[in-house]
């Protein structure tokens, strides 16, 4: 028979990985809701989630491309750029929705018990879609360029996973900071907008590297999207292997994960109490 | 033993008063380095606060328990703490089956999907398993009564239509163990009825435990076999339910039999015993209308449960002293052939169409010698109300 034993005197975190598989009816349920909820009653519906990446990519080929003539080797600039984005904006997505999630969800929270993870986490399965249509966007360019994309193609699954870990990571540290300290609330909108121009998004990671100090360059590495837009443009498109400098960001992605597991569950505690 | 459900020993629930405001950063950060200097040890005021402390029961399987008390004795914390919603301070719980707990109706209800949509969100956040809906949701709608509209969006549902919605869901919830707090309080009597009734049906028949928190004695008294009173965060009495009832209505304050009511027409309204009759009056200031006053009452016995009321629409009105600018309104209940003890009084006022004032259990009555009768003064488990009867036998 089910037992469930709550002692106030056990110290420790468990992290209850078990558990949260036994939620994963709720957690695809929540991402549902979230994906029918977004675009209702708009009149374009979901095409905005195609107009918004476009938008950012057209400014971007302006810019960076025909303004400042970033140097991208023999890659057209708008292929260039959308391999960047299509990292970037699902970790933008994630951290802009989950770092709010539980707020939004008190009236959940102080009701019923779940395990609190699922919320952050359904989040971010609802990023997919925008990751799908930024692929569906390198598909196009790919072909528009006649640009054969590189061997490096087998490394994809892992640079895609390590995306999907490094915005949980950020995400699930934010979600709990956010209940802690609403501070961070007005910290998310800010990181995203800074995270765009300090990750190698519109203009190759060399930049930084030959043009800026040792200490700055490790600096620039300890944003964790760093090495994984790096790696996940290469597996695309070829060319250099990333630097040695983006195992930093690698690392950090292992470790804010880790930690953010476990500072969540700290927070999980008293989140009905405090939220 | 094994037929334990819920084993509760030695809990308590501390919160910090004050707290809550230094959950900024600077201030958080703050304590902190004020802390770590030195500074400041003990001028921290923060003021403890125990919610609950030193509860233990147990309940087997199959009890339904009643967990009464006043507001603030505990009830709903310790309901979120056995839900898992909070974690306690102290002590330790153990829990043997499923648990389902129902603190609100229609939890994470999202009003752009449809009714359809709804019963699934609602239903898994409730803990049903997807596949567990599927198969009861026919049942579900049926329940609920709303197949027309069930591929809707629930922002186009009436209020009523909402809550038949998530009770439905709420009622086919199938768990061990079922912890329900006053969400009854919301929908139509008619469909409180079946709910209620489903619920009990399911608690006496399958052998469910349910813990049920309510302000409804009656609905205690009619649901659960077992008791438990709280009183300022700690177990004041264990019992049955009728005797745990008896205790809490025992140890209670009374509201007083008159009250002053700061009111621009409603000044005050009292209750009292005239030999056998009862007396309502009401003293009104500024009455400005030309039809009469509206005073209707309830007459409820000690446990809530409503005895009988009217209202002057019902019974008529002498308007011979109309209009008036100031003065009592009042009626006199004959007949009514109460036994000794306490009654609740419920008041409105108003002009026929609104009311001015409207208080519920607002006033309330010892009654003392209503009746002429020897053998049973106080209210006894054949009711409060005495009636004249007479005996005989007719040959046949």
């Amino acid at each position: 028979m089910y037992k469930l034993v709550v002692d106030a005197n056990k110290k420790g975190l468990t992290l209850n990985l078990k558990e949260l598989l036994r939620y994963r009816d709720l957690f695809l349920i929540l991402a549902y809701r979230d994906l029918r909820v977004r675009y209702a009653q708009t009149f374009l519906g979901l095409l905005w989630a195609v107009i918004q990446p476009l938008a950012t990519l057209i400014i971007f080929t302006i810019v960076f491309g025909r303004a400042i003539q970033v140097n991208t080797g023999n890659v057209p600039y708008p292929l260039f750029a959308v391999c960047g984005m299509a990292s970037w904006s699902y970790f933008s997505f994630v951290l802009a929705q989950s770092g709010n999630s539980i707020i939004s969800s008190q009236e959940m929270v102080k009701k019923i018990y779940f395990p609190r993870l699922v919320i952050p986490l359904s989040k971010a399965l609802v990023g997919f879609i925008d990751f799908l249509i930024a692929l569906f966007f390198i598909v196009v360019l790919l072909f528009f360029y006649q640009f054969p994309p590189s061997a490096n193609l087998i490394f994809l699954p892992i640079y895609a996973l390590t995306c999907i870990i490094s915005s949980l990571a950020v995400g699930i540290w934010l979600s709990a900071l956010t209940i802690r300290y609403r501070d961070f609330q007005h910290v998310v909108p800010f990181l995203v907008q800074f995270g765009l121009y300090a990750t190698p998004v519109g203009y190759p990671a060399d930049m930084i590297i030959d043009n800026l100090p040792g200490w700055a360059t490790v600096l620039y590495y300890l944003n964790p999207m760093a090495g994984v837009v790096e790696g996940f443009r290469w597996s695309i498109l070829g060319g250099q292997m990333p630097s040695t400098y983006s195992y930093i960001s690698l690392a950090i992605v292992f470790v804010l994960f880790v930690s953010g597991l476990f500072y969540f569950r700290k927070v999980e505690k008293v989140m009905a109490d405090i939220v | 033993m094994s037929d334990v459900a819920i084993s509760v020993e030695d809990l308590g629930k501390k919160f910090m008063l004050g707290h809550q405001k230094a959950s900024d950063f600077r201030n958080s950060f703050g304590t902190k380095l004020k802390r770590l200097v030195g500074l400041d040890s003990n001028e921290v005021d923060i003021e403890e606060f125990w919610a609950l402390k030193n509860i233990s029961f147990q309940i087997r399987q199959g009890e339904a328990v009643g967990i009464i008390g006043r507001n603030g004795a505990g009830k709903s914390t310790l309901l979120k703490i056995l839900s898992r919603i909070t974690e306690p301070t102290t002590g330790r719980f153990e829990l043997q089956g499923r648990v389902s707990s129902l603190l609100e109706v229609g939890t994470g209800f999202h009003m752009e999907l449809t009714g359809r949509e709804n019963i699934y969100l609602n239903g898994t956040i409730l803990g049903m398993k997807r596949a567990e809906i599927k198969q009861k949701f026919d049942e579900i709608v049926s329940f609920s009564g709303i197949e027309k509209f069930i591929d809707t969006p629930v922002k186009h549902y009436s209020s009523g239509m909402k809550v038949r919605l998530a009770f439905s869901v709420a009622a086919h919830l199938e768990p061990e163990i079922l912890i329900v707090d006053e969400v009854l309080a919301v929908g139509d009597a008619e469909f409180q009825k079946k709910c209620l009734g489903k619920m009990d049906e399911v608690s006496k028949n399958r052998g469910r435990t349910v813990i049920f928190v309510s302000h409804n004695l009656a609905a205690v008294e009619r649901l659960c076999n077992k008791g438990i009173y709280l009183k300022n965060g700690a177990v004041n009495y264990i019992g049955s339910a009728s005797e745990t009832l008896k205790e809490y209505s025992s140890g209670r304050s009374w509201p007083e039999n008159k009250i002053n009511i700061d009111h621009e027409i409603v000044r005050s309204i009292e209750v009292s015993q005239i030999e056998d009759k009862l007396l309502i009056r009401a003293y009104l200031d500024n009455y400005n209308y030309l039809k009469p006053p509206f005073l209707g009452f309830n007459i409820l016995d000690s446990a809530g449960n409503k005895l009988f009321g009217s209202n002057p629409k019902l019974s008529g009105f002498d308007q011979s002293n109309l209009p008036f600018k100031k003065g009592y309104v009042e009626t006199l209940l004959s007949d009514l052939k109460l036994r000794n003890g306490v009654y609740y009084v419920s008041v409105w006022i108003g002009d026929g169409v609104y009311d001015f004032f409207e208080g519920i259990e607002c006033l309330s009555v010892h009654i003392k010698d209503m009746i002429d009768n020897k053998y049973h003064p106080e209210v006894t488990n054949l009711g409060p109300v005495f009636p004249e009867a007479s005996w005989k036998i007719i040959k046949a």
